[in-house]
């Protein structure tokens, strides 16, 4: 008799004495035999802690017959890809007599893996000696291959969502390159216009020439200013207008060269649509230019400019001590067509009141609501 | 002052030679690209230079920003992009925001000259954005 063939002769007799240990018609016993779950008891008292026991349960799930397993220790459902962390963990159950769950890949006779989520417990004496263990095992392959499903599931969709976010923002970056090539050429544009008239005026003799050409100047500028403004923050569509108004005003007040025109301002940050961006710039432009052709321009003098919303309307006061006399002739006549024209473009309102040496020019521009939202 | 344009736009580049001319300065090279700008740099006296940023050869003026600092000579950007400037705006005093006006431009001329005569005083022109360093410099 070999050594192997002694132990398993005394797993065998271990068996027999613990089915000996139970009647025939225990119900416990019965049960074991009977039940679906897959189970099996150890004698840990006996050399490797060999089966002595194993059910009908065990055997389907296996493919061991009872006679292959009789004898032998649990390792031989361990396999290639099985978790040595994991069987090191049962084996620390076994010797520190406690019990344990846990998961673990494990293979059958054919060589086939499952996942068998098994739990171990020690079972004691009445003097609380372990005498057996207890091993129930449960084949969650099922359940495991779902997860891992549903895991690529998730990890495709998250690819997907990556994919189509990445798709969002080339388009987005695509379109802000887009709005910052069209709007350098823009710039570029309106100052080779200026360029051209600047070089036109330089050059020619005749005094009327060169008045005209600066007065178209004065207007493209205008829109230069307000082209500027707008792009500069991450809202495209509006820009603010008492930022724009008080460039306007520093740079054409600066360009009359006198010291004498005290320029002041109150201001609150307007948001206008981009839209309205040019007309806005004539309109302030025109009136800029009037104070200063009916006499800030040869007398000096106060200007102040008020800007602010104004019961959701965009409000331009402007006060001036400008002789208030109409400068008259084709200029004064062509800037009030370009004044009124806008105007009516942006549906302002604007009125004039000449209070003793005071002009007060009031503009009131409707802006949308929508918290001064959309173009319309 | 001995100034060297760098403008790819050539009508604008005329324009401001007009301008700088009028107000008595000398412009001795004009350079649509960054080679251009660089070859100049190195064969002429320089006093101040008017960089733009995009040129024939992409956004390079940066580039010629860095070079002209090396050779120690100031200058100013003059871009419609103000967001292209790096943050130490690569030495310049400052930058000119196309599409600038001709008062801006003549006021930024003028802070331009008391610079380069060493003052160090008086207010920036608002259509002068200056550089950080010039900023804590003033």
């Amino acid at each position: 008799m070999t050594v192997s063939d002694r132990s398993i002769k005394d797993a065998e007799e271990a068996g027999e004495r613990l089915l000996a240990e139970h009647r025939s018609d225990d119900p416990f016993a019965a049960a074991f035999k009977a039940t679906r779950m897959p189970m099996i008891i150890t004698d840990p008292r006996q050399a490797d802690n060999p089966i002595i026991f194993s059910n009908a349960a065990f055997s389907t799930l296996t493919g061991y017959a009872r006679e292959e397993l009789i004898g032998r220790n649990c390792r031989l459902l361990q396999g290639p890809q099985t978790d040595k962390a994991v069987v090191a963990q049962i084996r620390a159950a076994v010797e520190d007599e406690r019990s344990l769950a846990v998961d673990v890949l494990n293979y059958r006779k054919d060589g086939t893996p499952f996942w068998n989520a098994l739990f171990l417990s020690p079972v004691r004496s009445q003097a609380g000696d372990v005498i057996y263990f207890f091993a129930s095992q449960l084949d969650f392959t099922r359940m495991k291959e779902r997860q891992s499903e549903l895991a690529a599931a998730r990890s495709l969709a998250e690819e997907e969502v990556a994919r189509r976010t990445k798709d969002l923002r080339d388009a987005l970056e695509a379109k802000t390159l887009l709005v910052h090539e069209v709007d350098h050429r823009v710039k570029n544009n309106l100052l080779t216009i200026a360029s051209i008239l600047k070089l036109q005026a330089r050059l020619t003799r005749d005094d009327t020439v060169r008045r005209t050409l600066h007065s178209v100047l004065g207007r493209v500028e205008a829109l230069s200013t307000v082209q500027r403004k707008l792009f500069t923050t991450a809202d495209v569509e509006h820009f603010d207008g008492a930022d724009f108004a008080r460039d306007l005003a520093t740079d054409m007040i600066g360009a009359v060269r006198r010291d004498d025109i005290e320029l002041t301002f109150n201001l609150s940050p307007v948001l206008i649509p981009a839209a309205k961006a040019s007309p806005l710039a004539f309109i302030l432009h025109e009136l800029v230019a009037d104070a200063v052709r009916r006499g800030l321009g040869d007398g000096g003098g106060k200007l102040h400019l008020c800007v602010e919303r104004l019961n959701g309307q965009f409000h331009i006061e402007m006060r001036d001590t400008a002789v208030a006399r109409d400068a008259g002739g084709e200029e004064q006549d062509f800037s009030r067509m370009i004044l009124e024209t806008c105007a009516r473009q942006v549906g302002a309102t604007i009125t004039r009141e000449i209070n003793g040496s005071e002009t007060v020019v009031d503009v009131l521009l409707p802006v949308d609501s929508h918290g001064e939202g959309k173009t319309s | 002052m001995n100034i060297l344009i760098v403008e790819d736009e050539a009508l604008l580049a005329l324009e401001l030679e007009s301008e700088l001319q009028a107000a008595g300065h000398a412009v001795i090279g004009q350079a649509m690209s960054s080679e251009e700008a660089k070859v100049l740099a190195d064969h002429q006296a320089l006093d101040f230079a008017f960089v733009d940023i995009q040129l024939l050869d992409g956004p390079s003026g940066i580039e010629v920003g860095y070079h002209l600092r090396e050779k120690g000579v100031p200058y100013v950007f003059m871009t419609g992009n103000l967001k292209r400037i790096p943050e130490d705006f690569a030495g310049a005093l400052g930058a000119i925001e196309k599409p600038y006006t001709m008062n801006g431009l003549e006021h930024a001329l003028a802070f331009i000259e008391r610079f380069v005569e060493g003052e160090r005083r008086g207010a920036f022109p608002p259509s002068l954005v200056p550089a950080p360093w010039l900023k804590m410099a003033h």
